[in-house]
């Protein structure tokens, strides 16, 4: 019981560490993709968070970005192996295009997540763990606190640049 | 097992802070937590390829959803 904890937790930071990097070599934080995403960012800026972070968190709640990709990847890799990861990497494509958005971070994000997930359940972990792992690492980022999550966000942002 | 009760967990916690929250700027980060949870409950719960697709479906709906509330919150479409 404790081990799958652990698995958990191991596979919340991987997750993490792959969406955030994907969705930052993306330029997610540089600009809205849509008009909702400048207004998300410029209400987590008036409650005292950063607006580059704010802007990456309102292009994760408007489109599909790596972030959902990792979870509907997983989702993928647990129902069906590696067909079903690069079927889920399809649906973000197409979930992008649907909402008005190029898709190539959500897309790239799916792909690249089937492959490590797939990796790791071959050294011992579930499918699972990465599923709760990759809604962990959402709560982290767009259920905790918007002020400390958009600030560290912007700090990443920044080193990219 | 332990995955199920967690995500659902996290479903209840995040749709508490969405009715919490009065800034609908910044409720609508506590429901795309939400919308992740339970997309991932519902294929936690069913073990089946074609809840791949239920989960799919529901997540690009909602997120569609929430795209649309954030621009119409923004100001709409200006003509």
């Amino acid at each position: 019981m404790l081990g799958e904890f652990l698995h958990i937790l191991a596979a919340a930071t991987i997750s993490w560490i792959l969406f955030v990097t994907v969705d930052i070599l993306f330029r997610l934080p540089e600009a809205g993709g849509v008009s909702g995403a400048s207004a998300v960012a410029r209400d987590i800026e008036a409650g005292g968070g950063a607006l580059a972070g704010g802007t990456m968190m309102g292009n994760i709640v408007c489109s599909p970005d790596a972030s959902a990709g990792t979870l509907l990847a997983a989702c993928g890799v647990y129902v069906a192996g590696i067909p079903g990861g690069l079927a889920a990497a399809l649906m973000v494509f197409i979930g992008n295009r649907i909402c008005h958005d190029p898709g190539y971070a959500g897309t790239t994000g799916a792909v690249l997540a089937t492959f490590v997930v797939y990796a790791f359940t071959q050294v011992g972990f579930a499918a699972t763990d990465f599923i709760a792992g990759m809604v962990i690492a959402i709560l982290t980022i767009q259920g905790l606190s918007h002020t400390h999550a958009s600030r560290l966000l912007a700090r990443l942002w920044r080193i990219r640049q | 097992m332990i995955a199920l009760y967690l995500v659902a967990a996290i479903a209840v916690f995040a749709a508490i802070r969405v009715v919490i929250e009065r800034n609908t700027g910044r409720k609508l980060p506590y429901a795309n937590v939400m919308n992740f949870a339970v997309a991932g409950t519902l294929v936690l719960l069913l073990d089946h390829p074609l809840s791949l697709v239920a989960a799919a479906a529901y997540f690009v709906g909602s997120t569609l959803e929430a795209n649309a509330v954030a621009s119409t919150y923004a100001g709409g479409v200006k003509r």
